[in-house]
């Protein structure tokens, strides 16, 4: 009984030992996300997206053109390096390719009630009735597409941030942040049910 | 009967013809034709001596349970003239609870029974004759298929008609001891129809129908239905037909069982060369798919992406891919779980449009059951994996208790090399888990100079070998065991910790651990237009992560060590260029400027590291130096030393710079 106890008290403070605390930047990775879906719902008017650097956007700012760099002078000044960060040009490249997507085939879908947001961070189809059956299809390939390309975002961000294993973290975490950022009438996934904003 | 009832109000009221009269009739229940009207009122008011009279005829609720029609407080009036040779005419409104008014004009004899209802256009007539009182014949003309929706949801519940109109002959028997039993034939134009839930959906479907249908009082329908679909599309689920051009026939036999289920022991559908299936289904009380036996046989595959497969193909992520051959496969489906697929292709091609695969000539069978062992056999011409083009191969395969087996190991052409597959396994997904995908993989001698021209890299000759003895996928991971190895530059790469991340899908990612051993550095340098450097290079690039074929991530560091028999030079432009992009100066004993003067150095070691995340590069060198680190660490006379001072480097900047090196546009910078 007292090895039991011996043993059991030993792999207890192994344990405390190698307990490692990994702080996940809630507000960082809100921020990003936040950035991240307004890039890609966009502005509901014509006007183009918001193109003004330093708009709090850590991962949005263009590149700085430095002549000098070029020539090898001057100083190619590192990134404060933030503590989520979206600006790799993989993910880059998924937000314009989701970008385009949703200007021309989801937003429409998701004013007429067609298609809503998951509770999980994805699209769902909500209500393929309104869509005639041909769009139905492009519809249906659409949201197939976009949902690979956010299960995509949510991995890349979470390994590029080198922690892999904060994926499902960020994955809530935009799922939140898409329905926040709903426009009214838009419908979303809560506890299950569907609302509309 | 009604005929009766009129013969019977009118001689009431001959009664006296100088005064204008009426005469009600009240009947609780008329039964007719499967027809049943509850609470029916007649009216007949003749006014004084003129020459017809006004019928009303009133009816709380009329019903035709079997068909599944129910109207309430319908209304029917019509002018009423004395009868000629003994039959009655009368054309008038017809107007029921809730729905739009249409005409009615029934013609009574003793002998017949004809009426004819009306609206916009669409007529619906019916004839029945005494002798046969069993048989009411119905003639359709542009009818709305609406028409027809409580008929509809007898059979399915859930299905709603959207569109479209009918034409064509009706015959309805209701014979007092047998099913009731309608049959005919009918055209279809623009048919629309819906579930509820949206999963099923037919959209502007023109065809022709042949029906029998029978409904016994005590059992489910019996449906027996053959037609030909000319145009139109229909979704089930993710399966979207697109027809058109040709003509489909079809056909079905299938009854209702009790619960709301469905069976259909004879299915057919004939779309010339494109799909020819028979074979009988089940269907769940939900309308889910239990049970099905299917054989499927395809002369030419290439419209079936089109027409049959663009729904699945989409959800893919696959859409537009082309087909070509022919294949014929039987399939059994058990609880709404594949048991058995045997599969036969012949002479088949895909290909991806966006050039990621390409499989040419592949043919033969492909077995797989649940249970049970089954052997088979798969083999292709050849075809490419993005730009890598490879040979042919034959798959000798065994089926075991689902899952797929090599029996023997196979054998590769590829990059001039071989690569050699084995223990392949490969689980279908299933209800609790994706596809699982496993093998090992030998690759020997392949030739990296093609290799390096299929991606557009600089080339440089070399091979590429290794033994992978396990190799994983699931969850759009592929994890390799083991590792390869890269004879280059008369050196060696080891590759190790290699993985892959959704490697067909957005944005493949791959993994790598790599380690340098003693590449010369002449061979390199020339390959990437670097001036020219000799000696031999070593390091590793640890954690190196390739996000849609780009660097995004790495821990390298590379050294130069010194070889018996190699001497160490570095030349001018080669100096220059590694300044250029390493942001690097020059210190020693020598002014910077006066390197012009020279073509080459001797060196004692180069050492240079680049920690690469978050698009940005940390550098470092041999050590440091000051508040820089040192590059090149020269040797003898004149003495040369190339100092690093910026630590972090934008990659992207980098990588610029790499390239303006390699095109020659750098200037050189003296300070």
């Amino acid at each position: 009984m007292r090895r039991v106890m011996g043993i059991s008290l030993m792999s207890l403070v192994l344990c405390a030992c190698v307990t490692i605390n990994v702080y996940f930047p809630a507000a960082e990775a809100r921020e990003a996300a936040r950035e991240f879906v307004e890039n890609v719902i966009g502005d509901e008017a014509a006007s183009p997206p918001p193109a003004t650097p330093g708009d709090g956007g850590m991962a949005m700012r263009p590149t700085r053109f430095d002549p000098w760099m070029l020539l090898g002078i001057g100083s190619a000044q590192a990134q404060a390096q933030p503590d989520i960060t979206i600006r790799t040009p993989a993910i880059q490249a998924i937000q314009s390719r989701m970008e385009s997507r949703f200007s021309s085939v989801l937003r429409a879908q998701f004013d007429s009630g067609a298609l809503g947001f998951g509770g999980d961070g994805m699209i769902v189809v909500r209500d393929p009735s309104r869509l005639a059956i041909k769009d139905r299809v492009a519809v249906n390939a659409a949201v197939a597409d976009d949902n690979r390309d956010r299960k995509a975002v949510y991995r890349e961000i979470a390994v590029a941030n080198g922690h892999p294993e904060w994926e499902p973290q960020i994955r809530e975490v935009f799922a939140r942040q898409w329905i926040a950022s709903a426009r009214p009438g838009w419908w979303y996934q809560q506890g299950g049910a569907w609302k509309q904003k | 009967m009604p005929w009766r009832i009129l013969t019977l109000l009118l001689l009431a009221l001959a009664a006296n013809p100088a005064q204008a009269r009426t005469a009600t009739a009240r009947i609780d229940a008329i039964h007719a034709a499967g027809v049943e009207l509850r609470d029916v009122e007649v009216r007949l008011h003749w006014p004084a001596q003129a020459g017809r009279g006004e019928l009303r005829i009133q009816a709380a609720r009329i019903e035709a349970p079997a068909l599944g029609y129910r109207f309430a407080r319908v209304q029917w009036q019509c002018p009423l003239a004395p009868p000629r040779e003994g039959a009655w005419r009368c054309e008038g409104p017809l107007q029921g609870q809730g729905g739009a008014p249409m005409r009615l004009a029934v013609d009574l004899s003793p002998a017949s029974t004809d009426a004819r209802l009306s609206r916009d256009g669409a007529v619906l007539s019916l004839q029945r004759v005494a002798a046969s009182p069993d048989a009411t014949q119905l003639e359709l003309t542009r009818v709305p298929l609406l028409w027809a929706q409580a008929l509809l949801a007898q059979a399915w519940a859930g299905g709603r008609l959207a569109a479209g109109t009918m034409e064509g002959g009706i015959g309805l028997h209701t014979p007092g001891d047998r099913p009731l039993r309608v049959e005919g034939q009918l055209q279809l134009a623009g048919l629309g129809l819906e579930s509820d839930d949206g999963t099923v959906a037919l959209g502007d479907v023109d065809g022709a129908v042949r029906f029998d249908l029978r409904v016994p009082a005590d059992a489910g329908m019996l449906l027996a239905l053959d037609g030909e679909i000319e145009r139109g599309e229909a979704l089930f689920g993710n399966a979207y037909l697109a027809l058109g051009t040709t003509p489909v026939a079809f056909g079905l036999d299938a009854r209702q069982l009790p619960g709301e289920g469905w069976t259909a022991p004879r299915i057919e559908w004939r779309d010339g060369r494109s799909l020819q299936a028979s074979g009988s289904a089940g269907l769940g009380g939900g309308g889910a798919l239990h049970q099905l036996d299917l054989q499927v046989h395809s002369a030419s595959l290439a419209a079936l992406p089109d027409r049959y497969l663009s729904g699945w193909l989409g959800l893919a992520g696959l859409g537009g891919l082309a087909l070509q051959g022919a294949a014929a496969a039987t399939l059994r489906l058990d609880a709404g779980e594949l048991q058995a697929l045997d599969l036969h292709l012949d002479e088949v091609g895909l290909a991806d449009p966006r050039g990621r695969f390409r499989i040419d000539g592949l043919e033969g069978d492909l077995r797989h059951a649940a249970t049970g062992e089954l052997d088979s056999e798969l083999r292709w011409r050849g075809g490419a994996l993005y730009e890598l083009g490879f040979g042919p191969i034959r798959l000798p395969l065994r089926n075991r208790a689902g899952s797929l087996e090599l029996r023997q190991p196979a054998i590769l052409e590829m990059l001039g090399g071989r690569l050699r597959l084995e223990n392949f396994s490969l689980v279908p997904p299933g209800k609790d888990a994706g596809l699982r995908l496993g093998f090992g993989l030998a690759l020997d001698a392949l030739d990296v100079g093609r290799l390096s021209r299929a991606f557009g890299w600089p080339e440089f000759g070399g091979t590429l070998s290794g033994n992978i003895p396990s190799a994983r996928y699931a969850d759009e991971r592929l994890q390799f065991d083991g590792g390869l190895s890269v004879h280059l530059f008369d050196g060696r790469i080891d590759v190790g910790a290699l993985a892959m991340e959704r490697p067909f899908g957005v944005a493949p990612t791959l993994s790598a651990d790599l380690s340098l051993h003693g590449l010369d550095l002449l061979g390199i340098t020339g390959v990437f237009d670097f001036g020219s450097i000799s000696g031999r290079l070593h390091g590793r690039i640890d954690g190196l992560r390739l996000v849609d074929w780009t660097a995004t991530a790495f821990d390298a560091e590379l050294h130069t060590e010194p070889r018996r028999g190699v001497r160490q030079r570095i030349s001018q432009r080669a100096v220059q260029d590694i300044s250029s992009v390493g942001d690097a100066s020059f210190v020693g004993s020598l002014q910077g400027r006066l390197i012009g003067l020279f073509d080459d150095f001797g060196y004692r070691r180069i050492g240079i590291g680049c920690r690469l995340a978050n698009e940005v590069c940390t550098m470092s060198g041999l050590h440091s130096a000051g508040n820089g680190f040192t590059i090149v660490e020269g040797a003898g006379m004149p003495r040369l030393q190339v100092v690093g001072y910026n630590r972090n480097v934008d990659w992207p900047t980098l990588l610029e710079r790499l390239a303006a090196v390699a095109s020659g546009d750098v200037a050189p910078v003296m300070d």
